[in-house]
């Protein structure tokens, strides 16, 4: 792979600038999407949404008022009072708390996985959709067949063989992700690459690197941001159904996933075990979805169906 | 409001009309004012370069101006105020006493509704006919737009047709219910030349059969000279000037019509000297700008006075109907953009040793494909886009490359820069090889040979600025870094005409034709040899196409730079070249010195393109050589000659089975002719035809 | 058409292929060795031997991969580990509980969502298609665990109308007793519905604005014919690969839905075949559901280039 990238008229440092030069840029321009989409309603109700819950995520043990995984054995399966904000489940243990640290796992792990999925995605669809060809064909097909699995059951397959830790979660939604960011990047790449300007690079004898990384990824920030932004929510989705059917994060740290589905047993007498945790991945998916919709409509990007082969 | 001698009102009469658009990035004013009124037998040509208003004033007589719109003044269509009626009533009018042709037929077809339906729906819609009759007058008017075959091609879908028969079929959608005006909204543009000049002939031919008044919209004078009884010329949402054709192109009353009528090259079968393409400054008055009270031109205009950025200048009548927006009307004459130039011929020495020279080149596009993937008898066959071309292009000169889409043109340019690696064939500059791709090709060589494109809005990376178009090639080939550099790269924007502050502008800041000068400045920095310009000019208005061209001969004559000059323009490659080329389905044609191919004998498809162009002077005589058909598919080897199955003068059987031998044209030696008629029989037919009598060579089917 | 039926069948085919490899590299080559899967921490050498020669996996891998992707193409998948039965007929019932409540769930979702797609793109920025545009994107937003529990909570627990748990007794079919689908196809409809309602609508917006759809407009048809006749046919083609590649969505929502509601289906079983270390079985049922999968994206391609004059004729 390496050859597509680094020609030899380009040495190994120069590339590596190339690339720095690229993150710059590409933090930049996610920075600039972000505020664009504050400037629609969907993005002013995401961004605070996505905000709260990072800070959640950050600060949320030291608001705490108990330890996760303390047990109050006189206060079992209690109603939310202001003793407890939401109530206890069937150990006593205090659902505000295990909600706050829950956010930590979860959100670490989702924009872990979705990262790499991106980072990889990119790399792949963006290399194979500039050198084209056989090569292209090729590399599509494995993704394509990676794809052709439903994201949960590659997820589980994978968890499944390896065990089930956060960097085995974060390593799985890597790899799910990779192929589906990899056509999204692939086309955007494909829909650039025939433009006039790159064109000129390459007539200028630019190496693929600086016409990859330089001309061609800042025209597809907008596309990569949306792309982020949906990959992110999916990645949330995905950790707390993996959560859900017991292979997030194991007990007994807190996993919303794994607190809704121990929650179904006391689904009559305490149903608040079950709706608090179901409230907060609810308004973090939604939060990001929303931030989505508002870069989208920010930069009147179409919807494509790539946005739901989860 | 001045008023012409008519007594019976008008068709259609439309009064200081004016339309905003309300978009997301800000209000956008495509009409300002505009009076104009349309007769019935007659045709009203509004011309003007892009964002002028001239398409939304044809849709504004529909009634369709989606969005967020404030419209001002009146459309009075037979007595009926358009502006001011209710839904159904605009139904009532539109395709049936009011219909239109849209400037892209392809789009503007159903693609998954059989072309034969699209038009019985309108009859249906409008008229009492049954299914039967209305699939009967269907056939009828696909018969009378020149459809061969008409109920055939209504059973077609419309990706099934040729460009030019999607128009026709328009046409007659348009035509269908008898409409008491038609609007054509840019009708030829974005068809091939050949197909266009038919297209033009249907029109002209519809005008005296339909008892209907017709607006032609369109930027192309050459098409108003030759379709148009009067004469519209609009600018920032005004109608500046208009008048009967032949006024308004000999004896035009406003300085923009003036410009406009210079910016154009002469007609292709123009002798003599040529005079130098004169170019109005500046770039056209934006739609995004406020409505001033002044003249919107008085910026570029080289009679401004500071009248003219006072007040708004009023209607004046200049006799005969002709009507113009400006103080001076009557000090304007041909000479207030300067004075008449010829252009300097430099004694060009036409034997010269060539710098870069092709033999034999080939490209094709695809691999064979079998029928089930891995046999099975061949059904996909590689695309032969370019079929054994020679050329040769001499030093300090231009080699134009004339044909239309799908002539393998610009795969050519593309397989001498390197940008896609040819199938077989020698490509040599200065005597040493020039490897396939430009990945192959030294240093020395990629600096040599530089490359300008069409669109100039994707030319630059609308993510980076001016500068790095500019420092990139003088880092890459001169080495220059830093500061050096960006002295440099202003430098080379002064010498197109540009600041240096523009360097730190993004491409989405400047207009279309500053960023084709960026273009144009970034390939001068390299030092080329030889700069190949794929339709440089074909996405710009004339006005700033002028501009281009005349940098291009400005930096020829200064630097000796040679070009290969691409387009499908004969007259703008007729302005710029010493040497023409022609080409048709990836095979050359003729090839020789400009003036042995423009003159007797030419090959029979130089001459159709001779006679398709339209001039912009509406005395000139149109000659009637139409092709029949369309360009042939080019995945199949021609057994004969590649032209005969739409050439005119095709002699017989020897046509279809033999390849056509070069012949010699008589003036020059290196004009060749690839034809099977002998060059002095070539020569004594055209002479004959120009001569002569229009006999009709050929109809177009 | 007979080129593009076996172009797209041998993709198929391929593409099985590179699913079934990835299975088997899954579960059997990476770290974790299947014996000592089945057998948890506690194995000792002997019984892992044991385990190990039971299986076959003495022998080398290609082989037994070979084998195993030969079986399965003749219809035999082999005994599943735990329940000591062919896999086949442990799947046979499950998998035709699956396509019930996915088909159930598909019938209740599409032509809503369909409906309100369209009726939202022709109606866009209008309250209703606001108000349409904001329940699509909470929809999605939501996982379906939530909305199954949030649905059992209120349907099941508090108001008591339906069954909370649709567990079936042996021998009998979820059509028995059908009131046991409405929650998880509910469950199920929730997502998919705004999925195909977001792309929808997008469609018709799209289509909404081009030049046909203006020529159609300026034939002074009324807006009726020309949504029914110009805007539809264009906005709904693209709707159908879309509908396949929810398909895809679905069998993953199955899995949790199943779970959710203990739903004797497909999806339940694998979870069995996971938390029972069934490593056979869960190697057939991954290839099953990648397979349906891989179907019903043939079946969307197929109909597309029916219904499109542009491929059907080219």
């Amino acid at each position: 792979m390496s050859d597509i990238l680094i020609t030899k008229s380009s040495p190994p440092q120069s590339a590596l600038l190339t690339v720095w030069g690229a993150l710059l840029a590409l933090g930049r321009g996610f920075g600039r999407q972000l505020w664009m989409a504050t400037r629609t309603p969907a993005g002013r109700i995401g961004l605070p949404l996505v905000a709260l819950h990072a800070i959640i995520a950050v600060f949320g043990p030291l608001l705490a008022p108990y330890l996760p995984t303390e047990f109050h054995l006189r206060d079992q399966l209690s109603s939310p009072s202001w003793q407890y904000w939401l109530g206890t489940d069937e150990y006593g243990r205090d659902i505000f708390s295990r909600l706050l640290s829950g956010a930590r796992s979860i959100i670490t792990v989702a924009a872990l996985g979705a990262s790499l999925g991106i980072a990889l995605g990119t790399f792949v669809g963006m290399s194979s959709g500039y050198k084209g060809g056989r090569t292209d064909e090729v590399v599509m097909r494995i993704m394509d067949g990676l794809m052709s699995f439903p994201a949960l059951l590659l997820a589980l397959l994978v968890l499944t063989t390896l065990g089930s830790n956060p960097q085995n979660i974060v390593l799985t939604i890597g790899v799910v992700f990779t192929p589906r960011v990899a056509r999204v990047m692939r086309s955007a790449t494909l829909s650039v690459k025939t433009l006039e300007f790159v064109q000129n690079a390459r007539l200028r004898g630019e190496p693929a690197a600086y016409i990859i990384f330089k001309e061609i990824l800042p025209n597809t920030i907008p596309v990569l941001t949306v792309e982020a932004s949906v990959r992110l929510s999916f990645a949330i989705l995905l950790a707390s159904s993996l959560g859900f059917l017991g292979l997030g994060v194991q007990p007994p740290s807190s996993d919303w996933g794994l607190m809704i589905s121990e929650s179904r047993r006391f689904m009559t007498t305490a149903p608040w075990i079950a709706l608090a945790p179901a409230a907060a991945v609810a308004t973090l998916v939604i939060g990001v979805n929303l931030l989505a919709e508002g870069i989208r409509q920010a930069q009147h990007l179409p919807l494509i169906e790539e946005d739901i082969s989860s | 409001m001045t008023t012409t001698q008519t007594n019976n009102a008008p068709l259609m009469e439309v009064e200081n009309l004016s339309v905003t658009f309300f978009t997301p990035a800000g209000a956008v004013r495509a009409v300002r004012d505009v009076s104009l009124q349309v007769q019935r037998n007659e045709v009203l040509g509004i011309v003007g370069e892009s964002g002028c208003g001239k398409s939304t004033v044809g849709y504004a007589m529909m009634g369709y101006l989606p969005g967020t719109t404030r419209l001002g003044g009146s459309i009075r269509f037979e007595g009926q105020d358009i502006t001011n009626i209710s839904a159904t009533e605009l139904r009532k009018l539109r395709g049936n006493t009011i219909g239109m042709v849209y400037q892209d037929p392809t789009t503007s077809l159903n693609p998954v509704m059989r072309v034969g339906p699209q038009v019985e729906e309108v009859l249906r819609q409008h008229t009492r006919l049954s299914r039967e009759q209305a699939r009967n007058r269907t056939a009828e008017l696909f018969e009378s737009v020149g459809l061969a075959g008409p109920r055939r091609i209504g059973r077609r879908y419309p990706h099934e047709l040729s460009g030019g028969q999607q128009q026709r079929g328009l046409i007659a959608m348009a035509l269908a219910c008898d409409p008491h005006l038609l609007i054509m909204d840019e009708p030829t543009t974005g068809l091939d030349v050949t197909t266009e000049a038919t297209i033009l002939d249907l029109i002209l031919d519809l005008k005296d059969r339909v008892n209907a008044g017709i607006i032609l919209i369109t930027h192309n004078l050459g098409v108003v000279a030759r379709g148009a009884d009067r004469v519209a010329v609009m600018y920032a949402g005004h109608v500046v000037e208009q008048g009967p054709v032949r006024t308004i192109f000999k004896n035009p009353r406003h300085p923009y019509t003036a410009g406009l009528i210079s910016c154009v090259p002469q007609p292709v079968t123009h002798e003599g000297e040529d005079h130098v393409l004169r170019n109005i400054p500046g770039s056209v008055y934006s739609a995004q700008e406020e409505t001033k009270d002044a003249c919107l031109f008085a910026s570029r205009c080289p009679m401004a006075t500071a009248q003219c950025t006072a007040s708004a200048p009023p209607v004046v009548d200049a006799g005969d109907g002709h009507l113009s927006k400006c103080f001076y009307w009557e000090q304007v004459n041909s000479d207030v953009w300067s004075a008449a130039e010829t252009t300097q011929s430099q004694a060009k020495d036409p034997n010269a040793a060539p710098i870069l020279t092709v033999k034999g080149l080939h490209h094709f596009y695809g691999t064979p494909r079998r029928r089930f993937v891995f046999f099975g008898p061949i059904v996909g066959r590689p695309v032969r886009a370019v079929v054994n071309v020679d050329l040769a292009v001499k030093p300090g000169q231009t080699l134009g490359v004339v044909g239309e889409s799908g002539s393998g043109k610009t795969t050519l340019a593309r397989n001498v820069v390197g940008l896609i690696h040819r199938t077989s064939g020698d490509i040599k500059l200065q005597g040493e090889d020039l490897g396939p791709g430009v990945e192959d090709r030294a240093k020395g060589q990629r600096s040599a040979i530089r490359m300008v494109f069409q669109n100039p809005t994707s030319s630059l990376n609308p993510k980076l600025p001016v500068s790095h178009a500019l420092m990139r090639p003088l880092k890459k080939f001169q080495g220059l870094k830093g500061p050096e550099a960006r002295e440099r790269a202003a430098a080379l924007l002064q010498a197109v005409g540009l600041e240096p502050g523009h360097l730190d502008r993004l491409p989405g800041e400047l207009s279309g034709g500053q960023q084709q000068r960026v273009a144009l400045a970034a390939t001068f920095a390299g030092k080329a040899d030889l700069i190949v310009a794929d339709e440089a000019v074909s996405a710009l208005d004339v006005s700033v196409q002028a501009q281009v061209l005349n940098l291009l001969k400005q930096h020829q004559q200064e630097a000796g730079t040679s070009y290969i000059f691409i387009s499908h323009d004969l007259g703008v490659v007729r302005y710029v070249s010493d040497d023409i080329l022609v080409m048709y389905a990836g095979h050359v044609a003729e090839s020789g010195p400009r003036n042995s191919v423009l003159r007797p004998p030419s090959h029979p498809y130089t001459e159709a393109l001779l006679s398709a162009a339209p001039a912009p002077d509406p005395d000139a005589v149109p000659t009637r050589i139409r092709l029949p058909g369309t360009v042939p598919t080019l995945r199949q080897a021609f057994t004969g000659c590649f032209f005969a199955g739409r050439c005119p003068r095709k002699v017989g059987d020897i046509c279809d089975t033999t390849p056509p031998p070069a012949q010699q044209g008589p003036d020059a030696p290196s004009h060749v002719i690839y034809c099977h008629i002998p060059a002095e029989q070539l020569k004594e037919l055209q002479l004959q035809r120009s001569n002569g009598k229009q006999d009709e060579v050929s109809i177009s089917a | 058409m007979v080129r593009f039926l076996v172009r797209r069948i041998s993709l198929i085919v391929v593409t099985l292929l590179v699913v079934s490899l990835a299975i088997f590299l899954v579960t059997e080559v990476l770290p974790g060795d299947v014996a000592s899967m089945i057998l948890g921490q506690g194995a000792t050498p002997s019984n892992l031997a044991a385990v190990r020669e039971q299986l076959g996996l003495d022998r080398p891998a290609p082989a037994r991969y070979l084998s195993w992707i030969a079986n399965a193409a003749q219809g035999d998948l082999g005994d599943s580990y735990v329940q000591r039965r062919p896999i086949v007929d442990i799947v046979k019932g499950r998998l035709g509980n699956s396509l019930i409540l996915a088909g159930f769930a598909f019938l209740m979702a599409v032509p809503t969502a369909i409906l309100l797609g369209v009726w939202a793109g022709i109606k866009r920025d209008s309250l209703g298609d606001q108000v349409i545009s904001i329940g699509s994107l909470v929809a999605i937003s939501l996982p379906e665990f939530v909305t199954g529990v949030l649905l059992m909570v209120v349907f099941a627990s508090t108001l008591h109308w339906l069954p909370s748990s649709s567990v079936l007794l042996p021998g009998t079919t979820p059509l028995d007793r059908p009131q046991i689908l409405i929650l998880p196809a509910l469950t199920l409809t929730g997502v998919l519905l705004a999925y195909v309602m977001r792309m929808t609508r997008a469609n018709v917006i799209e289509v909404m604005q081009s030049h046909y759809v203006r020529t159609a407009i300026l034939k002074g048809l009324p807006m009726r014919r020309v949504i029914f006749r110009h805007v539809l046919p264009n906005a709904l083609l693209p709707t159908i690969s879309i509908v396949a590649m929810n398909v895809g969505w679905m069998l993953g929502g199955l899995i949790i839905v199943e779970n959710v509601f203990s739903y004797p289906g497909i999806g339940r079983l694998l979870l069995t075949s996971i938390q029972g270390r069934d490593v056979p079985l869960l190697q057939a049922v991954a290839l099953l559901i990648a397979a349906t999968y891989a179907v019903s994206n043939l079946l969307a391609d197929l109909s597309y280039s029916i219904l499109n004059p542009r491929i059907r004729l080219s």
